[in-house]
């Protein structure tokens, strides 16, 4: 009895270490094993916000002779790989918006050597004129607790990024929560418990969510649907250059958290390397290039030798403390997931198809079994079902299946997770594809759901390993879901790639509900539904 | 555990110059043609650009010496960098110094240059300081009275609570910036200070006496969540992200005076140096295990050339001509006499000190309830 304990302990472990390493995101390529080297290469393991600055970067080559190749990862997934030396291998540094989650991991510092700050975006609110207008914020100073009290009423809606998945998210909720604590010092676990309260009427007011602060802003500038974001300084500074009618930026006058983006050396990389380290960041910091930054990025330049040009305004920053202790950081993402949001409705149309059997629905019953709590990473636990959130399994193959749906409470979800660890491993194959007669039950579903309980935000998972080859094709789906009420097509569907996926067809799927795609192709499958946990 | 982890990984390697660019224009080195020695030192992250310096590097050639270095924190080089790789030691601080002396049985240590511990901040915060008692008038100019300031730190002071704050309505805690105490040198100079006000104006000589002190002066680190790891980080945010991000914080007095003297720009109008009272220094001592790290050190302590490019990152050197005439030169805000000095504590008593507030670290885990 003892013994089986051990194994299967052993197991999860070995589950969870390989689920860190793969958790890159989905449609890059494998970011545990580093991208390619060279002479004069530094390899760059990056948040994926900084994809703005790869132009600038390539310029790098001929001015100071150093090839930056970046791969992208997520700020929790970095840190995690990074603080177990799962990077020294594939990188010579590191470059994510900020080092504070990853150096309050135990060990994590030993892996760094130099740090040095390229640039700073503070994270802020922009919200619509018309609607920053109505609220008086256009010209007087506001504060979080302003901030949070309209959101409490209801007076305007918001989107921002999964603190688990973005760190404009973390860094926005770790700013709000200092700012509602009546505190004033660095946040511990019980001051956690006291601003719940205050963190549950702002949040109140999020209407959208995303595992990147890119999609966040595209989504924005495409669909609106929201009247504002919680968004890096730069991103929203981007965005108004699109956007007919600019975002009123809203500087807090009680405090901000800042992105410094320090390219951070790895403590594993060679004499040679660190050479060219520091090669990258004289050139990166030299006057020219911080005006560049300036100028592409809209980040503000960290040299004081540039100064800040009038895009940013002349508000004073004051920056809010952020947390010593890792237990703290993980603590206040905790109690946003499961106590703090809106919660979710997730719905999961599943393809057990006859094409599915063997590893593809092992692999399918392993990724649904890692978002019942069996992987114990960070990344992993933050992924989870949610306390308060509605799961609900809708398998297909030649006929939708009938709808099964697990209600998690909010506290104790254990039982419910076993309920549903034991659905997914139940899961069979046979018989044909009928995708669309099956995303139309979920429709349809999602649309009881949101009668039911019309504040939550709900969203749909498609995974399908092929091309449709039963009942209703993509135009009559089409037609269908244009004829839906409103409330219902704003329901997203994000789209699994997998197998043999018709990938022009999944995509103009997910371009029509709003939702968007991710390739699980050459990746894991958990780890594909572990990003996708990132939109819900 | 940790730090003993992290020590061999945590070193930085600075590369000098490639040994080819050396060696090939080994002729231009003013030294003859003699084929250099080169001397390795591990050194605190503040002397590097000193040595990064193409001057001080031909200066160093001039008298046949290539001297290389690599950067370690003040702690691990007392306590867990191997010191056998190396020539010299070079740490921030005497105790430290002190101690490398006796466990490596040198003869000798030369302490070239100092630094004292110093405030940067900005002028509407010293006014607001100074109506709350913490800035005081002394002989020597302002000065931040380090009692007064544990005192408002005891009762949790915030910004915006301060009586008639309207330059800086901070819904913040009064807290100094600094480094992290578990890692960084000044950080410790700090601890040193405040430890001899906890003290009761003494410095702490005894195991008995650092538990109340390190209540009394482990929340000034703790309650400002997360701090860096170096000083130059948080001095640059006080340079690049003003007062909203750094409204004053803890640096070597060196960092601000080599900007000065630099001539940059990167001091503006509105910024302040003041001095913490009591201030201590941070003695930068060299500890040589070889015939030639004897004569790097002797050159640093004797020869003018040396003294002057200190005195232009920053530092006070034994000769205070060199600092006085950049100072007077650049009209920079830097004490001419300093008055309120006091001696840190020997290194084991300054070990404790940190232990326990590294204890206080790891205590605050425990989630309520």
């Amino acid at each position: 009895m003892r013994r089986r304990a051990a194994v299967r302990t052993a197991a999860a472990l070995a589950l969870a270490a390989a689920l860190t390493l793969a958790g890159c995101a989905a449609d890059e390529p494998e970011a545990a094993e580093g991208p390619p080297d060279g002479p004069g290469v530094l390899r760059v393991l990056a948040g994926s916000e900084l994809k703005d600055l790869e132009p600038l970067l390539a310029t790098a080559a001929d001015q100071a002779g150093v090839t930056f190749s970046l791969r992208y990862a997520g700020t929790l997934d970095g840190a995690e790989m990074v603080a177990s030396g799962g990077a020294d291998a594939g990188y010579d540094a590191i470059w994510f918006s900020s080092n504070r989650y990853l150096s309050l991991i135990e060990g994590a510092n030993a892996r760094l050597s130099t740090q040095t700050k390229i640039m700073a975006s503070p994270v802020l609110l922009g919200l619509d004129q018309a609607k920053a207008e109505e609220l008086g914020w256009t010209n007087k100073q506001v504060t979080w607790a302003d901030i949070a009290k309209a959101a409490g009423e209801g007076r305007f809606t918001f989107g921002m990024t999964n603190p688990a998945s973005s760190n404009s998210g973390f860094s926005a909720l770790v700013g709000v929560a200092a700012a509602l604590s009546d505190a004033g010092e660095a946040l511990d676990a019980a001051a956690i418990g006291a601003v719940t309260p205050r963190l549950k009427e702002f949040f109140s007011a999020q209407r959208l969510t995303s595992g990147s602060s890119g999609w966040l802003a595209d989504v924005y500038a495409a669909q609106g649907g929201v009247d504002g974001l919680v968004n890096y300084e730069s991103v929203l500074l981007g965005l108004n250059r699109k956007l007919p009618r600019p975002l009123t930026l809203i500087y807090p006058s009680d405090g901000v958290v800042t992105a410094d983006y320090p390219l951070t050396a790895l403590a594993s990389a060679s004499p040679e390397k660190k050479e060219l380290y520091t090669k990258a960041v004289n050139w990166l910091r030299s006057p020219a290039v911080q005006k560049e930054i300036m100028t592409r990025t809209d980040r503000r330049p960290i040299v004081p030798a540039v100064r800040p040009d009038s895009r940013f305004g002349t508000a004073s920053l004051v920056e809010l403390p952020f947390p010593n202790r890792r237990d703290t950081a993980d603590g206040l993402i905790d109690a946003y997931l499961n106590q703090v949001r809106v919660p979710a409705q997730a719905l999961f149309v599943l393809d057990t198809s006859g094409s599915m059997a063997g590893d593809r629905i092992e692999a399918l019953r392993g990724a649904l079994v890692t978002l019942t709590g069996a992987d114990t990473s960070a990344s992993g636990t933050f992924s989870r079902f949610r306390n308060r959130e509605k799961v609900t399994m809708i398998p297909f193959s030649t006929r939708p299946g009938s709808p099964q749906g697990f209600t998690l409470p909010g506290s104790r979800p254990e039982p419910v997770l076993a309920e549903i660890k034991g659905y997914a491993e139940g899961l069979d194959v046979s018989g044909g594809t009928a995708i669309y007669d099956a995303l139309r039950v979920a429709y349809e579903e999602a649309g009881r759901q949101l009668a039911a309980d019309p504040g939550r935000y709900t969203s749909i998972v498609l995974m399908t390993d092929g091309e449709n080859t039963d009942g209703s094709d993509y135009e009559e789906f089409e037609r269908f879901y244009r004829a839906l009420p409103e409330a219902q097509r704003r329901v997203r569907t994000f789209v699994v790639l997998f197998g043999e996926s018709d990938v022009a067809e999944m995509t103009e799927l997910a371009r029509l509900t709003g939702g968007t795609t991710f390739d699980a192709r050459s990746g894991s499958l958990a780890a594909a539904f572990k990003e996708i946990r990132g939109y819900q | 555990m940790k730090r003993w982890i992290g020590v061999g990984l945590g070193l930085v390697l600075v590369v000098v110059v490639a040994v080819a660019v050396v060696w090939g224009n080994r002729d231009d080195d003013g030294n003859g043609g003699r084929e250099l020695v080169t001397v390795r030192g591990v050194i605190g992250s503040e002397k590097q650009a000193f040595f990064d310096d193409p001057q001080v590097k031909a200066a160093f050639a001039r008298h046949g010496l290539r001297v290389e270095v690599d950067v370690a924190g003040t702690r691990q080089i007392a306590t867990s960098v191997d010191l056998g790789k190396y020539g010299f030691a070079f740490p921030s601080s005497v105790p430290a110094a002190e101690k490398i002396r006796q466990d490596r049985g040198a003869a000798r240590t030369y302490a070239p240059f100092y630094s004292p511990m110093a405030i940067a901040t900005f002028d509407p915060i010293v006014d607001l300081l100074a109506k709350a008692g913490v800035v005081r008038d002394s002989a020597q100019g302002q000065v931040f009275d380090i009692g007064k300031y544990l005192e408002i730190v005891k009762n949790g002071a915030r910004w915006d609570k301060l009586p008639g704050n309207t330059a800086y309505p901070a819904r913040k805690r009064v807290l100094l910036t600094t480094t992290d105490i578990r890692t960084s040198n000044s950080a410790a100079m700090y601890l040193a200070l405040m430890s001899y006000v906890a003290n009761g104006e003494n410095v702490v000589s005894s195991p008995e006496q650092v538990p109340a002190v390190v209540e009394t002066v482990g929340p000034t680190f703790l309650d400002q969540g997360y701090s860096e790891t170096t000083s130059e980080a948080p001095f640059e945010d006080y340079l690049a992200l003003g007062v909203g991000k750094t409204p004053m914080v803890m640096i070597y007095e060196a960092q601000y005076a080599a900007r000065v003297f630099a001539g940059d720009g990167s001091i503006r109008s509105g910024m302040r140096l003041i001095y913490p009272a009591p201030t201590v220094l941070s003695k930068h001592t060299l500890v040589p295990f070889t015939p030639e790290a004897d004569k790097v050190g002797d050159l640093l302590t004797r020869d003018p050339e040396f003294a002057a490019l200190a005195a232009r990152h920053g530092f006070r050197t034994a000769d205070p001509k060199a600092f006085a005439d950049l100072a007077a030169k650049h009209r920079a805000p830097v004490a001419t006499e300093l008055v309120d000095v006091v001696e840190p504590p020997a290194f084991a008593r300054m070990e404790e000190l940190i232990a326990g507030i590294e204890r206080m670290y790891a205590g605050s885990s425990t989630p309520a309830g």
